[in-house]
């Protein structure tokens, strides 16, 4: 029921367009995933389901070997992208935390210029950020040059390049402002007298951070982490320049099936799994966080 | 400064440069003669109508009927280190803008049309996958002439995915094809493809790095399984890397004897580099090389020489090696056809094929071409690379027209091996 009495007198233009204007606002956006999500969403289904080649064409056959090859073949990749995106999450948490708190509660005028600086490496497209960990980490690099020649404290055969070290620090590099930003706009709403009262109710600081600070902050953890941990799943760039054969990731072989070898049926069901497999993690992250409250 | 004469026109050589100063006087007494000549003309096959007064670039075209129409930018996708570069003398000398080449920047002239080279190819099947779709849909790939080695050529040629050469526009090709490189089974006349360059696969490797590590420097493929895994990378070209699998297990590297056992014990050979850190790269390993970040690794012969550092060797194994040759193909629907065949016609001119030849390292199918080299560079029918050995040559092997089944397992164990 419409409260107001104004809207009751029926559907003149201006009733009906007020009802309908939801949705043509969101006619656009609904338009756009039709398009560019849903339709090839269900082609990448239906490859999935089918057999054949590029060359000859793809008939749907309602076969599971695409996915019982993609599961018996690629578990350790899969396992890899859940170890590395899962390691570089938390690790993006933990040097995001600090800095979007120092930026929401420390930054002063600062704060603008703070924030421009999280995202400036933006401005340089992924790959040349990725590739320029390729000349950080080299093995005559900047980092490990000096620690070999210089100092001695590595032997000349250390390297970083092509382990899964290389390859965490790169994903978390790329994807920490992912991090600070949901991260800062969750504690900047934060009610600075919330924290005093509790001070004020005896809570010591700590006590404070842990009991108000840190609650209230969740759902920025909640957003930074989703945004972060979604995206290094499914990355490839980073194992592709920073990685070995042996610390592959699922978009890795993804992208080798699809482009490369031309095995859709087994890409698109490996792309399927990849997609449950997140959503299912997202749900027990929700249910463990209980975002009912945090969003609501 | 001094404004006086402008130097004679012609490059110095890459290895004549670093020879010095002693030969400086014979290098100016042969730029004051070949020069004006590899300069303007493609020689010997020019219509004979153009040729004789005149010094001025006067090919080709000048005669062509109307419909000739040279159009451009020319899109030339190429390997890296795959031709003549401005050294750093003829950039400072100002003769040519760094990071150029004289054999595309004289064609630029001579036909007064933009060439937008690239270095664009890494490996085959990786390039190859960027042209697929368009060639597939019946539309232009965006290039109009493409480097790529015989079995991938083959591969296109028979998918009806090139365009017919005009044979008529193409002289120097038709006239100065090596005999050795025609009637090739997949295009005995040519009709599609002419060859850039032939070259080995081999062994390269950091010499001043191995010896800092005290390791041998490797003669035979086996070597390489005594170096630390992490600093080795083998070729993303599959045909390659277990070409020369096979020939460290002893396994003649025939296609029509080869089986699907033979290519598993190669895998399994490889795995355990694999687990310790081996990569797969495709040309990017002249990158690994600059890096020092890969002390040995399979490599085509000629890179290293042209483009590495002068710790970088290359070696023929004893084993043996790959041979292959690259072929410049126009892809269907190019759109400046045309000025693909005046680039094909032009690099078959035994100067211009010299001058690339000697840069690159490479074998050059230009017949003429050698003698030009050895003009141009002198001592260089030493140089293996150039000029392969008896020796050498007799242990060459060709695996690269599978069988379809050979080749899905080859596929298949490369992926398994590289991860994938």
């Amino acid at each position: 029921m419409t409260a107001h009495p104004m809207a009751r007198p029926g559907p003149g233009l201006r009733g009906r367009l007020g009802r309908a204007l939801p949705y043509i606002l969101l006619a656009p956006g609904l338009l756009w995933l039709t398009v560019f999500y849903v339709l090839p969403a269900i082609q990448m289904f239906t490859y999935s389901i089918s057999t054949g080649s590029v060359e000859n064409g793809y008939t749907i056959t309602l076969s599971a070997d695409a996915y019982s090859e993609a599961l018996g073949k690629f578990g350790k990749q899969f396992l890899n992208s859940i170890l590395y995106g899962g390691i570089a999450t938390i690790l993006t948490l933990m040097i995001g935390f600090p800095v979007a708190y120092t930026i929401a509660f420390r930054g002063g005028r600062y704060k603008n210029l703070i924030l421009f600086l999280v995202i400036a490496p933006f401005f340089t497209s992924f790959l040349i950020r990725t590739i320029s960990w390729k000349i950080l980490l080299g093995d005559e690099g900047p980092l490990l040059a000096p620690l070999k020649h210089t100092f001695g404290l590595l032997p000349g055969t250390f390297s970083i390049l092509g382990t899964p070290i290389a390859q965490v620090a790169g994903i978390t590099y790329n994807f920490l402002p992912f991090m600070i930003l949901p991260l800062y706009v969750a504690l900047e709403k934060i009610d600075i007298r919330l924290v005093e009262a509790a001070e004020d109710l005896y809570a010591n600081r700590s006590a404070a951070f842990r009991r108000v600070t840190l609650p209230l902050a969740l759902p920025g953890v909640f957003a930074g982490s989703l945004l972060t941990f979604i995206p290094a799943m499914g990355d490839y760039i980073n194992a592709e320049l920073l990685g070995s054969p042996g610390t592959r990731m699922i978009g890795n072989v993804i992208q080798n099936r699809l482009l490369v070898q031309n095995d859709y049926p087994v890409g698109s069901a490996l792309s399927f799994l990849l997609m449950a497999g997140i959503l299912v993690a997202v749900a027990v992250y929700a249910r463990l966080l209980g975002t009912e409250q945090l969003t609501g | 400064m001094n404004e006086q004469d402008p130097p004679a026109p012609r490059l110095v050589s890459r290895r004549r440069f670093v020879q010095g100063t002693a030969m400086a006087g014979f290098a100016a007494f042969l730029a004051a003669c070949t020069g004006t000549k590899s300069g303007a003309s493609p020689s010997e096959t020019a219509p004979s109508a153009a040729a004789a007064a005149s010094t001025e670039p006067s090919v080709g075209p000048t005669a062509a009927p109307t419909d000739k129409v040279v159009t451009g930018p020319l899109k030339f996708a190429n390997w890296p280190a795959y031709i003549d570069q401005t050294t750093a003398a003829d950039a400072q000398s100002g003769l040519l803008p760094a990071g150029s080449s004289k054999t595309i920047e004289d064609f630029q002239k001579t036909y007064a049309v933009q060439v937008d080279y690239e270095e664009k190819i890494g490996d085959n099947p990786t390039f190859f996958e960027t042209i697929r779709p368009a060639l597939a849909g019946g539309l232009a790939t965006g290039w109009d002439l493409v480097v790529l080695t015989d079995w991938m050529a083959a591969r296109i040629i028979a998918k009806s995915w090139a365009e017919q050469i005009d044979q008529e526009n193409v002289p120097n090709c038709a006239n100065n094809l090596r005999d050795a490189l025609r009637g090739q089974t997949w295009d005995p006349n040519n009709d599609f493809h002419y060859p850039w360059q032939s070259g080995m696969t081999g062994i390269g490797y950091n010499a001043k790095t191995l010896a800092e590590n005290k390791i041998a420097e490797p003669t035979k493929i086996a070597d390489l399984w005594s170096i630390p895994a992490d600093k080795l990378t083998f070729l993303t070209e599959a045909r390659d890397t277990f070409g020369l699998g096979l020939l460290k297990l002893g396994i003649e590297p025939d296609p029509a004897k080869v089986t699907s056992d033979d290519l598993k014990k190669v895998a399994d050979d490889m795995q355990p580099l694999v687990d310790k850190g081996l990569r797969f790269t495709g040309n990017e390993y002249l990158q690994d090389f600059g890096q020092k970040k890969v002390w040995a690794a399979f490599v085509w012969s000629g890179d290293l020489a042209s483009s590495g550092g002068a710790d970088d060797k290359f070696a023929f194994p004893e084993e043996g090696t790959m041979i292959w040759t690259d072929n410049m193909l126009i892809p269907k629907g190019a759109v400046n056809k045309y000025t693909a065949e005046l680039m094909m016609n032009w690099v078959y001119d035994p100067a211009v094929a010299a001058q690339i030849a000697d840069y690159v390292y490479y074998v050059s199918p230009v017949s003429g071409a050698n003698e030009k080299i050895k003009a141009l560079d002198p001592g260089a029918e030493s140089n293996p690379l150039l000029f392969p050995t008896a020796d050498i040559v007799a242990k060459q092997r060709n695996f690269q027209f599978l069988s379809g089944e050979l080749e899905t397992t080859l596929n298949d164990l490369f992926a398994t091996l590289s991860g994938l």
